[in-house]
């Protein structure tokens, strides 16, 4: 091992794909938040942002796929490589996934944003968004880092937001049970929480295919 | 799991220059094993060792036991022509005799006393079809294989050997200087062969390790880092080294 000769192109390839789950990680995050903000404070300019910003996640994945595939056939990774490039497809799709549910919670917005919706629910989905966000955030780092630490403690923030949506279920039917007339729009809230809780999900899966990535076992 | 070979504390030494370090190894039986490593680790001087080409070798010396079933090849009582019968080798280069498509795969057999016509005819062709060559020369098998293909020439040298019927074949890099349609005939060859023969291959070509033998060992200066199931030593090897050296970090 007196001589050392690194693949530096294949180097490159791999930051590069990197930096592209960097990049469409980032613009998730934005939209996401973007899609926050227009649910609690609807307005036509952010919501349409979040849709478009969805289409160009998507677009961003596919060239994502695209280079790793190229990568894979062109340098025949292996061992921690190849786990590396198979986390960059799978983080790529996860975020992708989170784009749409982003999407979907702007749809949401655009049904209730005249209606009245009573705190207590409102209160649930604002705890959970907190906690969501601050999710994505350190599922990127987890990965980008490669930090096992913070791909663990996302097993503790999604147990968190399990058990707000278990509230917000209870919050949501109490208040439908109380004045029927709310049903019609306390289901999209409803709607809300659990694509809250599926963006959790997916961060938490970031962090286990992190795990994966660096030891290879199942976490 | 049944084991052919093994190799105890063996040492190799060419005049002073140590080659091979303390490598204990065990070859399971039906299945193929592949050896990897740098250019000048050792992998060749190995399989040599394994069928005594290297006692042709001045200053050739060696320590330590290589057993085929349990037997030591190196004993003094060993006729190292029947031994050759048992572990056949594959040559990196197709070295085909200037002789007769037929001839070639006949050789060994005649040298083995066989001469009756029939049986050679019925010998030779079903080496060929083993080698998956017959369709390819059936009608021409008096013509010279020197005029086959490379790819052809490495599949005749395979029927070859595997007509006298051994135990162990041995491939040094078989199908570094074929092209890539050569390569899978010989690959799927090997698939195909590993039924009825041990099959030990050193490669330069990690893919075709991890396409063809179900266990690999990686070589680094003349020792064995680490040995154990494909698979796991191309996806989550234990050495640092040998995940250096498959993922391309040094060479």
């Amino acid at each position: 091992m007196e001589k050392k000769y690194p693949r530096v192109l294949f180097r490159k390839r791999l930051n590069h794909l990197s930096k592209d789950v960097e990049k469409i990680g980032n613009a998730t995050l934005e939209a996401y938040k973007d899609s926050v903000k227009t649910f609690f404070n609807y307005d036509d300019e952010p919501a349409e942002k979040v849709l478009t910003a969805s289409k160009k996640i998507d677009e961003m994945n596919y060239h994502l796929e695209q280079d790793a595939m190229r990568v894979i056939a062109s340098e025949q990774p292996v061992a921690r490589d190849l786990r590396f490039i198979e986390t960059c497809i799978k983080v790529g799709s996860h975020l992708k996934r989170t784009g749409y549910l982003a999407s979907n919670i702007v749809e949401v917005a655009r049904q209730i944003k005249d209606e009245d919706i009573p705190a207590k629910p409102m209160n649930d989905i604002k705890q959970m968004s907190g906690i969501v966000e601050n999710m994505i955030q350190m599922s990127l780092d987890a990965f980008l880092k490669q930090d096992m630490d913070i791909a663990r403690e996302l097993h503790h923030e999604d147990d968190k937001v399990d058990d707000l949506f278990d509230k917000a279920l209870k919050d949501i039917s109490e208040s439908m049970f109380k004045e029927k007339d709310t049903i019609s729009y306390l289901v999209y809230i409803l709607f809300v929480a659990r694509f809250l809780e599926r963006i959790a999900d997916r961060a938490e899966t970031i962090g286990d295919r992190t795990i994966f990535m660096i030891t290879c076992e199942k976490p | 799991m049944p084991y052919r070979i093994e190799t105890r504390d063996l040492n190799v030494y060419f005049n002073e220059v140590h080659i091979l370090n303390d490598i204990n190894m065990k070859i399971p039986k039906n299945a193929v094993t592949s050896l990897i490593g740098p250019s000048g680790c050792g992998k060749s001087t190995f399989i040599r060792t394994l069928n005594r080409m290297n006692d042709l070798i001045e200053g050739f010396k060696k320590k330590g036991d290589v057993l085929l079933d349990g037997e030591d090849i190196y004993d003094p009582n060993v006729d190292v022509v029947e031994l050759r019968k048992k572990i056949g080798m594959v040559f990196q280069k197709a070295n085909p005799f200037p002789k007769s498509i037929f001839d070639n795969v006949a050789y060994g057999l005649r040298i083995h006393g066989i001469a009756d016509k029939d049986k050679l005819e019925k010998k030779v062709e079903k080496s060929l079809k083993a080698a998956a060559l017959w369709d390819e020369v059936k009608h021409k098998l008096d013509k010279s294989a020197m005029g086959l293909s490379g790819g052809q020439q490495q599949r005749l040298c395979i029927a070859r050997t595997i007509a006298v019927s051994p135990e162990v074949i041995l491939m040094d890099e078989p199908c570094s200087a074929l092209d890539p349609i050569s390569t899978t005939k010989i690959e799927d060859l090997i698939h195909k062969l590993k039924k009825d023969y041990t099959i030990i291959i050193v490669t330069h070509n990690m893919q075709q390790a991890t396409r063809v033998s179900k266990y690999t060992s990686f070589f680094l200066n003349g020792e064995i880092v680490e040995s154990g199931p494909t698979e796991k030593l191309f996806m989550e090897p234990e050495d640092k080294r040998t995940e250096d050296y498959i993922t391309g970090r040094f060479g």
